[in-house]
């Protein structure tokens, strides 16, 4: 079995696991909390989805991460200005 | 050869998720701080993310999540410090003054605050101070 092939999917096992870790640490009271852990969960499935696109050789799945990537930062910086509030 | 390298780039991936993993998870819930700890064992977890597509060749995508990962980090705990950190911890916002009583030089600030207020005891008993006003007429 090709080394490469083998360590792809160690990298979708890690990726699995990183993202049930998010989900329970996004669990807590606090909700920048959820935040940080629904930004690890987009992340982590971005990366995921690379990974799958290289193996099976799907294009548009690279697109499909580079926009969760890019629009993943985007929601969470908005989240974030709204949870802050305003400078006093 | 670059095959090799792939490999080895993946699996540290794989192996830096899985410690920030752990990391989340072993983190007691009453840990003083635990936002900003969890933000920074996120940040590990996404350098791992940037080892990984440059392992998988998607060097582009690797630059811009390596410049858009801090500005989340910064806004998360930036967020949390403005809003919710301020509710749970008061005490954050005052600072703890440890100073010796009988010290010669250095005093307390509120008994200083005390010493000089216009209510002070001491003001009060102790008549060698005064204080005066002149009045001064321009016109004279």
């Amino acid at each position: 079995m090709d080394i490469l092939f083998i360590s792809k999917y160690i990298v979708l096992i890690a990726l699995v696991i990183m993202m049930l870790a998010a989900l329970r640490a996004s669990a807590y009271k606090s909700t920048s909390m959820g935040l940080l852990g629904s930004s690890v969960v987009v992340t982590a499935f971005a990366v995921g989805l690379l990974v799958v696109g290289g193996q099976y050789n799907i294009q548009f799945y690279r697109d499909i991460s580079l926009a969760l990537i890019f629009f993943g930062f985007v929601g969470t910086i908005a989240f974030a200005v709204t949870l802050g509030g305003e400078d006093k | 050869m670059i095959e090799y390298i792939q490999s080895a780039l993946l699996i540290i991936a794989a192996f830096l998720m899985i410690v920030s993993a752990i990391g989340l998870l072993s983190l007691s819930k009453d840990t003083k701080h635990i936002v900003y700890a969890r933000i920074h064992i996120v940040g590990l977890f996404d350098i791992a993310c940037i080892i990984a597509m440059i392992g998988l060749g998607q060097y582009l995508l690797a630059g811009i999540y390596f410049i858009l990962a801090p500005f989340t980090a910064h806004a998360i705990a930036n967020a949390y410090w403005k809003k919710e950190d301020k509710e749970i911890n008061v005490d954050l916002m005052t600072v703890e003054e440890e100073v010796d009583e009988n010290h010669p030089f250095i005093h307390p600030k509120a008994k200083i605050q005390a010493l000089e207020s216009e209510n002070s005891e001491k003001l009060k008993v102790d008549e060698r101070f005064s204080v005066t006003t002149i009045e001064i007429d321009e016109g004279e």
